[in-house]
């Protein structure tokens, strides 16, 4: 298994040397993948160590790997095989830059996340991972200014694990995990900030508005997915282990509330191809991190009553991971193929995938936007099913504030889950389904993007279908059980006695036997059938004159216009309506405070005169010091 | 005030035809200021098919087509509204679909035969167009008419705005879910048409007028019944009137909806109770001479409210007009077997009534007893222009009450 | 104050009840299918209004078409009956088309042409189920004594 590790790195990095032959490069990052799978799949069942290497006394850098590890490995690898598929066919696009550099650096970045024993290989794989998508990020060779954003992010991400390291080992001696025991609650903040701010988490999900648009599809497919499923990793590992805090995990619960809710409201406004599953990964990381608050909150409480409920958050927070993890891979590949197909950015433009571009693509973007709209028997049905069941049992905590704030977390991430609903139709029924105006896209060798659509597909169906293998597959076979007819492992219960149940294994049986078969059946015994166009008036409808996106989401945007701070622009030559994500304002405040002075810092200083400058020199050197000094 | 109804080209000159104090008359345009006295000269210059024919462009901005085949609004016609979701940004209208030419169809006919074309182009003002064109022809062919035929013109004219302002109204209500009301009003409306047939022969009193004078005039008992029915009408359109607008739901939608200040109704040349409702009193009224005058209703908001309640209060006026008329045989006692003959067989001229909606125009060129030029200009035209530049800004859901209240219909805009 | 309106609609009783005869003979096709329920759809292709207005007042509730199952639709798609007003104009010759297309079957067509023959309008175009062609401006019960005619409705109040 050991070997198959090391292979999974060798690979990447002989990805990362051929970076100049792209295809292969890809292939290459495919093979490691798939090496790191089955890694995943045989330490599921068998954690050991991998490797260990001291620095110094106190510092080592040991890799291993657990059940929670190769959990996420697998739910990553599967990923990371897909993107590389998918890679090998979009890297035409790209074939003169670095990306296929970037992408297996930040895969190899992730398998040392994923395997870090203790702080400090943590931080190595972090930083990694941190830069090299900031290298596939910029590999246009524009928007630098944007894409700067991300690495501040990144940065500030990094800062946070690595002073919450830095307390750990001033406290504790060690940076190890397992030091970790014996962390204080500072310690839990400073880690748990800096693994939210990797999950986009609202409002550090700022760098995402202007870059996502910009950067190739797998880029943004990595970013979204497997790089958000890091931080999930990071506080799943460091919550059970670490300290209780109640009022940090009821921060922890609103501000993933907060975020969910966010996301998907500005999903709704959102009119590019990739703002729109952007704002969803903040939506489903939203959720996540609640569902994770939960987790973390119902352990705490020595109720047996809870015992149940806090398997059930922790069991929920990651198929939530994992149905994000699938479905965005899945509508980002299709989304990706379809707007480079027709090259374009706007959702209005992309219309007409099903006919325009391909089937497998459009049923991708079907099946995964489907998915995050909580549509059985899919998997992010059960997810969204699972974070809401966690929030109608806070009853059971025992105090008001608690309950207070999972209420109204549960309120939020309701209206999320509608919100997000409203997003998904739209990004649908435009993109995939919508009429292509007679147009054709250009033709691209697509045979490893359908391939990898098609399997990401027939998984994000098969991962709902077949419920039950999965949660035993992550280890909670206890939530499954037997209701009435159904025998014993088709149904998730959410509590014991039965609270609320689900099985979508009998939602697919019904859905086949009563809807599929009778509408096949009906379809084939039609005989007298007249297709017409749609009825408009009596002539057919003109590019021009169909529904547009922004239209379809409009009237929510006046309703809420207080919160979308919605501006009407009538001028001549432009017409429409704008709106504005204000939770971005610190953010632009920041920057703009920043570079004022930046510009003022240089103007006084770097003015040319050397003995001022030699001053300020001086002058930083003695701050250092005496800082030094005193912390030593 | 001065209202330009129609501007005349013929054989390289060109002649503005203005209707001041109740009289129509000819200019010949002699300098560019005549007319830059007139905002909307171009407008009824050009005659367009394609009204207010620009487009509006933005990210998401879309033309919504409304026609030409719809149920909400029956008539050919097709509306072209930009839009970015539910807000109308601009309104166009195009005619095109029912231009049926029936001008042109009138050339080479005597001005007999041409009498139905007129009453075609719009049957629902088809005495209106009858009347404008027949004193056009009078006019051309310096016809005097008798005093007796010009009452009967005149009560019938009134017969047809009752009518058409009960359908306008019952329209609203309709649209607003009024369905009592708008039930009742639909049954006055068809009383009135019922009524129609009674006193002419015809629901929409089309072949009762004629060049010189008419067919027939009503009998006796005809009469009588009309005046009966008249009372009845107008006396059950009073209380539901005055129960609608005790109804605050209906009111609100019809109010604000469609606003026009007094100078925008005037610079787009509007007339009838479009532009009454705006504050105006314009002289229509004065057309023609009254036995017993009429008076000119007029609101101050501009808005569907305000055209609404114009139309109401002309409507209980007009009942009680054609009540008091046949109440006096003076006014409609004469002799309809003399007809009058022309005194030229040649000349131009025009002619104006005041239908339901605004002033209807004719200018007509006769050469030997057969017509050689005509042309109508109706107000649901500039109506339209109006209907399209209130539409601009409102919210579709206000669409009806807007377009309804100006009382505009296609066939008699595109003629 | 705001007044209560049903109280107002219910005290006059409106419809009439009388028999309502077709001007023409009309030869069915489809037998007794609509005899419950006949949805029309009403298309103007360049009639003078005064078609739009005897709709208009076929709606009123002297006739109260709803008794007989009689209504009017807003798609074509719903239509069990096409009634054409008017000769079309050229330019609408295509949406008639197109709504004949939307026609699901079985539907039959009647047209009402009211233009002066002085107008020239082209001629109706050739058209299936075409079963009345009325001439002039019927009035509203002749247009009912039509439709019930054609749904073979026994449900006429006499």
């Amino acid at each position: 298994m050991i070997n198959f590790f090391w292979a999974s790195l060798f690979f990447f990095l002989v990805g990362a040397l051929f970076y100049k032959k792209s295809k292969a490069s890809y292939l290459l990052a495919f093979v490691g993948s798939v090496c790191a799978l089955l890694v995943g799949i045989y330490a599921l069942n068998h954690s050991n160590q991998l490797f260990r290497m001291s620095l110094t006394t106190h510092i080592s850098i040991t890799l291993g790997l657990d059940h929670l590890s190769a959990l996420f490995m697998i739910i990553a690898s599967i990923a990371w095989i897909a993107l590389a598929l998918f890679s090998v066919d979009y890297s035409v696009f790209y074939s003169k830059s670095n990306l296929s550099l970037g992408f297996n650096l930040a895969l190899s970045g992730m398998m040392l996340i994923l395997s870090a024993r203790d702080g400090f290989s943590l931080l190595i794989g972090w930083e990694i991972m941190t830069i090299f998508a900031f290298i596939m990020m910029v590999t246009s060779g524009k928007h630098y200014d944007k894409a700067y954003r991300f690495l501040a992010f990144g940065e500030l991400s990094t800062a946070c694990l690595l002073i919450g390291f830095a307390i750990l080992y001033q406290s504790t001696a060690s940076i190890t995990f397992d030091a970790l025991t014996r962390g204080g609650s500072v310690i839990l903040i400073f880690l748990s900030l800096g693994f939210i701010i990797k999950m986009d988490i609202v409002p550090f999900h700022g760098w995402m508005r202007g870059i996502y648009g910009e950067m190739p599809d797998n880029a943004a497919a990595i970013l979204s997915g497997p790089v958000t499923l890091m931080g999930v990793y990071g506080l799943e590992r460091i919550i059970p282990i670490m300290p209780i805090n109640d009022s940090w995990n009821l921060v922890i619960i609103i501000l993933g509330a907060l975020s969910a809710f966010w996301g998907g409201l500005q999903a709704v406004a959102a009119n590019k191809v990739r703002l729109l599953p952007a704002y969803s990964t903040i939506e489903n990381n939203g959720m996540i991190l609640t569902a994770i608050g939960f987790y973390a909150l119902a352990q705490s409480i020595t109720n047996p009553d809870l015992r149940y409920l806090a398997m059930f958050a922790q069991a929920a927070s990651v198929i939530i991971a994992l149905s994000h993890t699938f479905s965005k891979t899945l509508l980002f590949m299709s989304l990706g193929h379809a707007k480079e197909a027709y090259d374009v950015h706007t959702i209005d433009e992309a219309r007409g995938v099903w006919s325009g571009v391909g089937k497998i693509p459009a049923l991708g973007i079907v099946v995964s936007a489907l998915s995050f709209s909580a549509f059985p028997p899919l998997i992010g049905y059960v997810g969204e099913w699972m974070i809401l069941e966690t929030l109608f049992q806070s009853y059971k905590f025992p105090n008001i504030s608690t309950e207070f704030i999972a209420a109204l977390s549960g309120v939020l991430t309701a209206l999320a889950i509608g919100l997000i609903g409203f997003a998904m139709i739209k990004l649908i029924g435009y993109t995939a389904l919508g009429y292509d105006h007679g147009r054709k896209s250009r033709i691209i060798s697509n045979r490893f993007m359908n391939g990898s659509e098609a399997g990401m597909l027939l998984l994000v169906i098969l991962c709902g279908v077949a419920l039950p293998a999965v949660i035993t597959l992550l280890g909670f076979p206890q939530l499954l059980t037997s209701l009435l007819d159904v025998p014993a492992p088709f149904v998730l219960a959410s509590n014991q006695p039965i609270f609320g149940v689900i099985s979508p294994t009998l939602i697919t049986l019904v859905l086949i036997t009563l809807l599929i078969i009778p509408v096949i059946l009906f379809m084939s015994k039609q005989k007298n059938v007249r297709k017409v166009s749609s009825w408009n008036g009596g002539l057919p409808l003109k590019e021009e004159e169909y529904f547009t996106a922004q239209a379809y989401s409009q009237i929510l945007e006046h309703i809420l216009r207080n919160v979308y701070r919605t501006k009407e622009v009538r001028t001549k030559n432009r017409n429409g309506i704008e709106v504005e994500d204000i939770m971005l304002k610190p953010m632009n405040w920041l920057t703009r405070f920043v570079q004022k002075i930046g510009e003022g810092e240089a103007l006084v200083l770097m003015n040319g005169i050397i003995s001022v400058y030699v001053t300020y020199i001086l002058l930083l050197f003695i701050i250092v010091f005496v800082i030094g000094m005193m912390v030593m | 005030m001065r209202l330009l109804a129609g501007v005349i080209e013929t054989d390289g000159n060109e002649q503005l035809l203005i209707i001041e104090d109740g009289v129509a008359q000819l200019f010949f345009v002699e300098s560019e200021e005549q007319r830059k006295e007139f905002a909307y000269y171009s407008l009824l210059k050009d005659r367009q098919l394609h009204l207010r024919n620009e487009s509006v462009s933005g990210p998401g901005v879309f033309r919504f087509r409304y026609g030409p085949v719809t149920a909400g609004v029956r008539e050919a016609g097709c509306f072209n509204l930009y839009t970015f979701g539910e807000k109308i940004l601009y309104a166009g209208i195009d005619l095109s679909w029912k231009h049926r030419r029936v001008e042109n169809a009138m050339i080479n006919k005597t001005p007999q035969q041409a009498v139905n074309l007129a009453e075609s182009i719009c049957s629902n003002f088809a005495l209106s167009h009858s009347i404008a064109f027949t004193r056009a022809i009078e006019n051309a062919l310096d016809m005097k008419v008798d005093m007796g035929v010009q009452n009967w013109r005149n009560i019938l004219l009134e017969a047809e705005r009752i009518y058409n302002h009960l359908h306008v109204i019952a329209k609203l209500a309709s649209a607003a879910a009024q369905k009592v009301l708008s039930s009742h009003l639909s049954s006055l409306f068809e009383e009135a048409l019922r009524l129609n047939e009674i006193l002419t022969g015809s629901r929409y009193l089309m072949g009762i007028n004629d060049v010189g004078g008419l067919h027939h005039i009503p009998s006796l008992e005809d009469m009588q019944h009309a005046i009966t029915t008249y009372a009845l009408i107008s006396k059950r359109f009073e209380r539901l009137f005055v129960h609608s607008v005790n109804n605050a739901n209906y009111m609100d939608r019809l109010h604000a909806s469609g606003t026009l200040t007094a100078d925008q109704a005037i610079a787009m040349g509007l007339s009838g109770p479009s532009l009454r409702a705006c504050g105006v009193k314009d002289d229509l009224n004065a057309t023609i001479s009254h036995l017993i005058q009429l008076p000119v209703i007029t609101q101050n908001e501009g808005d569907a409210l305000a055209r609404m309640e114009v139309r109401a209060e002309e409507l209980v006026n007009s009942c009680e007009y054609i009540i008091d008329h046949l109440k006096i045989s003076d006014a409609w006692n004469f002799n309809s077997d003399e007809k009058i003959e022309p005194f030229n067989q040649s000349g131009e001229g025009c002619g104006i009534a005041n239908s339901p909606s605004g002033a209807i125009a004719y200018y007509v060129a006769v050469n030997d007893g057969l017509i050689t030029h005509a042309q109508a200009f109706t107000p649901s035209y500039v109506g339209m222009c109006a209907a399209a530049f209130s539409l601009d800004d409102h919210i579709f859901t206000d669409f009806p009450f807007i377009f309804d209240s100006f009382g505009v219909h296609f066939s008699d805009a595109a003629r | 104050m705001l007044k209560w309106w049903p109280l107002f609609g219910i005290r006059r009783h409106l419809t009439e009840k009388r028999a309502y005869k077709s001007p023409i003979n009309i030869q069915s096709h489809y037998g007794s299918i609509f005899q419950r329920s006949l949805f029309v759809y009403i298309l103007d292709v360049g009639s003078s209004n005064a078609l739009n207005f005897e709709i208009s007042a076929l709606e009123s509730p002297q006739y109260n078409i709803h008794r007989f199952g009689i209504f009017l639709t807003d798609s074509p798609r719903h239509a069990d009956v096409l009634l054409i007003l008017g000769r079309p104009t050229e330019v609408m010759l295509a949406p008639m088309n197109e709504t004949l297309n939307q026609l699901p079957e079985p539907y039959y067509v009647i047209t009402i042409d009211d233009s002066c023959d002085a107008l020239m309008m082209s001629p109706y175009p050739e058209m299936k189920h075409h079963v009345a062609q009325l001439k002039g401006v019927p009035s509203p019960s002749e247009i009912l004594g039509l439709l019930l005619a054609i749904s073979k409705s026994k449900r006429i109040v006499l």
